[in-house]
């Protein structure tokens, strides 16, 4: 094998790698989007507000008490799912109970309230870029392997690591509770029918609560996930937003595992695109393939709309 | 993180309430964002020309009025800067416009102050196109961007040589016409361009187009970036054991001191072209960086000395304008030859720039975690490190 | 119909001798602000609210027209051009609107919505990196016509009062009654006999012809666009939403009510606020959609609706159309 081809070789294993770790915590960022869409039916447009959240409050934790943001975890996805139930529950709940010509007011209710966080964000810590500078930020695992008498060098980052194993055991846990257990159950009875889940004797109020809950906490874990690795400013949910939209629909409203083969296939449809087509269009590529699935696979990559 | 708030909930209640004015002040209108992406070089600009208007009414005000600027928020939205314009003119009646920080909205506030023929000082704007418009009520004190590389290419000329260059740039007005002078520089030079691509701002991972930099094994890494965007390319060339002569930064996001923080061991060797350091000769740089830091607990960068700069050049035109209306400040500003902090102001025209600022621009480098200026050499404060050490060989 | 004509008249005078007994250029700005909002919402209201297909990229709409009308101009055409410009970028989003619904309408409901964001996205991408065309984002300069800001008023108040004559015709036509029949069951729609991909796309075209005509005048206003500009997803695709469902989507008038308090009131919280205004703005926002969820208007025609219902049986829906 020549040097040029052995070359040739690690670039795209290394893309397709830097490709797969992305996707992780795209997966995440899709996960508590998909979820709410699968059971609520409304697009939630505060969603890279409520990371943002949970990243100052990663940056809250280690800044003044020393709290290493893996273990910060246990306080956002918490504080997260309280937010998020709060939310749901005196703001969204009391619009969806009215009847109205279209159901996007709850759309325009979520515009508000990102506003409100963002700028709220924004007074209390100024605008400011913030980080969370732990020491194994740039750590990075190196391997390397020999091919046909030459040497492969790949490396791994330690945080994106870290974020993809936790993504990857988050989405297992959510499908597991969502199968397995009786408030999953309900839930997932709410969002095939939710008149019929109420005649079944369901609070789907309280399941709505859950949900948006539970949808916050996955979100807010993926910003924490996300702080080692980059930085913290009041406007920075926007562009995640729209990244969990097009996840939530490459996997398909509800679907779990969708959702993660989603986040997968943008971040490596972002990290393909973006060395072997044009950087500037690197973006594009996921809305791309959104639209092409949303044609010829309209139910989502896995095929089923239901969690 | 207290004390911020406390100061944002005394903010609130100040505008709410009425100023007590029993003395006479001169105002002059700054449109600035203050809020949305842009918001954290507003903040720093805002408080760099409030701390020169304190220095400066201490100092006995302007012709016996005290002098203060009137800071509205713009968003960063054009449409808005171009309202708050209008509403200084109109109802206001400011007969002096400074400020804004993004290229788009100061050129649409430009087109207003001239429809209007009331004297405008952009401070931070950097695209070619605002100067050269043939505008007589536009002034620019910060150089425009095509000269943000001239330290850098003499840099190359004298001590680099290169041969080879990948350019990688923020996809933004900026970022195109800064590297688009360094594309044509490498033109013109014969520096062969192996890589050229501009890229979303805001990106989580470069390293798949870093990787294929690595493959390319170009002599200079250029790069155009705003904050963050410099130190994760910094951290994830680190990672991926990237090793040209150099990385080279067009200015913004690899001279600012969040940078240093941020990239950490990753920024050491690291040069960019800048406006300014705080090693500069300028009489007052030091000084300005020493007490904005204390004052503020945060180090400003050239954003910052660019409005303090532009507050002593407001103070300067005040004083010497014959009447404080639009067309006596005008020529005032016209006749501009003053130092500043920033550096020496005074408006000329050249090539096709009319009323632009001209002035040296440097090449810093990170050394030992700090900030160095290392060209030109009669401005250098440290020896410049050339080709910088491998990653793998640093201790 | 006099006592109507006169709610209507009255009003319109009172708007065109506005600009001759105040010639304040910031105020006249604010209200041609508000007028191009008028025309955006009144716009995004007529696929949205009267038709039901809610769409997260009208900006794909605004920012085409107002890019034809300046490549067109820039393109070395005599200045005048940016008279008949308003047209061409009318036609220009019309005809993307083809395109776009030939590919959106396939897909329903929260689909469709995020189908056509994407492709606003895929554009403003397009203008973004076609640097010969668009002169990427570095953006297209244009020194504009007038000196004068009433002339500008002027213009923008005709659009605006074309665009809702027009929703106002034609919701009262027999396309109208296809729209809201789509809205309310598309498959019983269907089943009627009703070309419902044929009508939604009707809808779509009309509602994109005036998005970019206000595109195209925006382009002449300001004298200067960029992608990040005019292709906005937060600062135009959702804040036509904003402004519709503000004011009420479906009725006639509601998005003109809410382009007005969307223009008016933040630039007030701004001025008057200060440093947070948007957190007001915000909470203005949530209090509004909590106390009137159909929008204002919507809400209080819906409660003299019921009022109406109780006292002689009139037909709601009318007062709704």
């Amino acid at each position: 094998m020549t040097p040029q081809l052995a070359g040739q070789i690690e670039l795209f294993l290394q893309v397709v790698i830097a490709g797969i770790l992305l996707g992780g915590l795209y997966s995440l960022i899709g996960l508590g989007m998909s979820l709410i869409m699968g059971v609520m039916r409304i697009i939630n447009l505060a969603h890279g507000e409520l990371m943002m959240v949970a990243m100052y409050i990663t940056y809250l934790a280690f800044s003044l008490v020393h709290v290493d943001p893996y273990v910060s975890l246990f306080i956002v996805l918490p504080a997260l799912f309280l937010i998020g139930a709060g939310l749901q529950k005196y703001l969204i709940t009391p619009v969806m109970d009215v009847e109205s010509v279209l159901p996007q007011n709850q759309v325009l209710l979520t515009v508000g309230i990102g506003i409100v966080l963002s700028n709220l964000a924004q007074l209390i810590f100024s605008a400011d870029y913030m980080s969370v500078p732990v020491s194994y930020a740039s750590k990075t695992i190196y391997w390397d392997v020999n091919v046909g008498g030459q040497t492969i060098s790949l490396s791994f980052n330690f945080p994106f690591l870290v974020a993809f194993a936790i993504a990857i055991g988050l989405g297992a846990a959510l499908f597991l509770f969502l199968g397995k257990t009786d408030i999953g159950r309900m839930i997932r009875a709410t969002a095939q029918d939710k008149r019929a889940a109420a005649i079944m004797g369901i609070n789907t109020k309280r399941i709505t609560y859950i949900t948006f809950g539970l949808g916050a906490a996955l979100v807010g874990a993926a910003g924490t996930l996300l702080a080692p690795v980059y930085y913290i400013y009041p406007a920075i949910g926007g562009p995640f937003t729209s990244k969990a939209f097009i996840i939530t629909v490459l996997g398909g409203m509800g679907n779990i595992a969708g959702a993660v083969l989603g986040g997968l296939v943008l971040g490596l449809g972002e990290s393909l695109g973006s060395v072997y087509i044009s950087l500037g269009y690197k973006d594009a590529f996921g809305f791309v393939i959104f639209v092409l699935v949303l044609i010829f696979l309209p139910k989502g990559l896995l095929g089923k709309s239901s969690v | 993180m207290r004390k911020t708030f406390v100061a944002a909930v005394a903010a609130l209640a100040m505008t709410a309430g009425p100023a007590g004015a029993q003395e006479k002040v001169v105002k002059i209108g700054v449109p600035l964002p203050l809020t949305g992406a842009e918001a954290k070089f507003g903040e720093m600009e805002k408080q760099a020309y409030e701390m020169a208007a304190e220095e400066i009414n201490a100092k006995g005000g302007v012709k016996g009025h005290k002098l203060s600027f009137d800071i509205q928020d713009s968003g960063g939205k054009a449409e808005t800067a171009t309202a708050i314009v209008e509403k200084f003119v109109s109802i206001n009646k400011y007969p002096f416009v400074v400020g804004e920080y993004s290229s788009q909205c100061s050129y649409s506030v430009a087109a207003v102050a001239e429809k209007y023929k009331v004297p405008y000082l952009v401070v931070t704007g950097a695209a070619d196109k605002i100067t050269q418009q043939g505008w007589k009520y536009v002034f620019r004190l910060n150089p425009p961007s095509s000269l943000y590389n001239m330290g850098v290419f003499s840099f190359f000329e004298t001590v680099a040589k290169p041969k080879s260059i990948a350019i990688l740039y923020e996809n933004t007005d900026f970022g195109n016409s800064t590297s688009k002078a360094m594309k044509e520089y490498c033109k013109a030079k014969g520096i062969n361009i192996v890589l050229d691509e501009g890229y979303q701002a805001g990106a989580v991972d470069f390293k798949p187009i870093l990787q294929k930099v690595k493959s390319l094994r170009p002599d200079i890494v250029y790069m155009v970036s705003y904050l963050m965007d410099a130190s994760l390319l910094m951290r994830q060339s680190k990672e991926l054991d990237i090793n040209p002569q150099a990385f080279i930064g067009g200015g913004a996001g690899h001279t600012l001191p969040e940078f240093l923080q941020n990239a950490a061991e990753a920024s050491e060797y690291c040069m960019s072209a800048t406006l300014w350091t705080p090693q500069v000769k300028y009489p007052g740089a030091k000084e300005f960086f020493d007490k904005f830091k204390a004052k503020f607990g945060k180090e400003p960068d050239y954003h910052g000395v660019e409005a303090y700069a532009a507050a002593y050049v407001t103070a300067d035109t005040l004083k010497r304008a014959k009447e404080w209306t639009a067309e006596a400040i005008r020529t005032a500003l016209a006749a501009t030859n003053m130092m500043t902090a920033f550096g020496p102001i005074k408006f000329i025209a050249w090539d096709q720039f009319t009323n632009q600022n001209r002035m040296e621009t440097l090449v810093l480098q990170v050394q030992k975690k700090k900030y160095e200026t290392i060209w030109p050499k009669d401005a250098a404060s440290a020896k410049y490190v050339y080709p910088v050490p491998r990653w793998r060989d640093r201790k | 119909m006099t006592k109507k004509a006169v709610f209507l008249v009255v009003p319109a005078l009172l708007v065109l001798i506005f600009p001759l007994a105040f010639e304040n250029p910031y105020i006249l700005h604010m209200l041609i602000l508000s007028m191009l909002w008028i025309v955006l919402g009144v716009s995004w209201n007529l696929l949205g609210g009267f038709t039901g297909q809610v769409s997260y990229g009208h900006a794909a709409f605004f920012g085409t027209g107002a890019y034809a009308t300046a490549i067109l101009v820039k393109s070395g055409q005599p200045p005048a051009t940016a008279w008949w410009g308003l047209l061409v970028g009318g036609l220009a989003a019309a005809l993307l609107a083809t395109f776009i619904g030939w590919i959106c309408f396939r897909l329903r409901g929260p689909y469709f919505s995020l189908s056509v964001l994407a492709l606003s996205e895929v554009l403003r991408l397009v203008a973004l990196n076609w640097k010969e065309v668009t002169n990427g984002a570095e953006g297209i300069l244009f020194l504009p016509a007038f000196n004068d800001k009433g002339a500008y008023y002027y213009i923008i108040f005709a659009i605006a009062a074309i665009t809702i004559f027009a929703v106002h015709r034609v919701m009262k036509s027999k396309l109208g009654f296809y729209f809201l029949a789509i809205r309310e069951d598309q498959d019983a729609a269907e089943s009627l006999g009703i070309d419902t991909t044929k009508y939604k796309l009707i809808s779509l075209m009309i509602s994109a012809f005036f998005t970019g005509v206000a595109g195209s005048f925006y382009m002449n206003y300001m004298g200067f666009i960029d992608p990040g500009i005019v292709f906005d997803l937060s600062k135009i695709s959702i804040m036509m939403i904003l402004v519709t469902m503000l004011g009420g989507a479906a009725t006639l008038w509601g998005p003109a009510l809410g382009a007005v308090i969307y223009i008016l009131v933040s630039e007030g919280f701004r001025v008057y606020v200060g440093s947070g205004h948007l957190v007001f703005f915000g909470v203005l926002i949530i209090v509004i959609i909590l106390f009137f969820p159909n929008g204002i208007v919507g809400s209080i025609l819906e409660a003299k609706g019921r009022r109406d219902r109780r006292t002689d049986n009139k037909d709601p829906k009318q007062v709704a159309a």
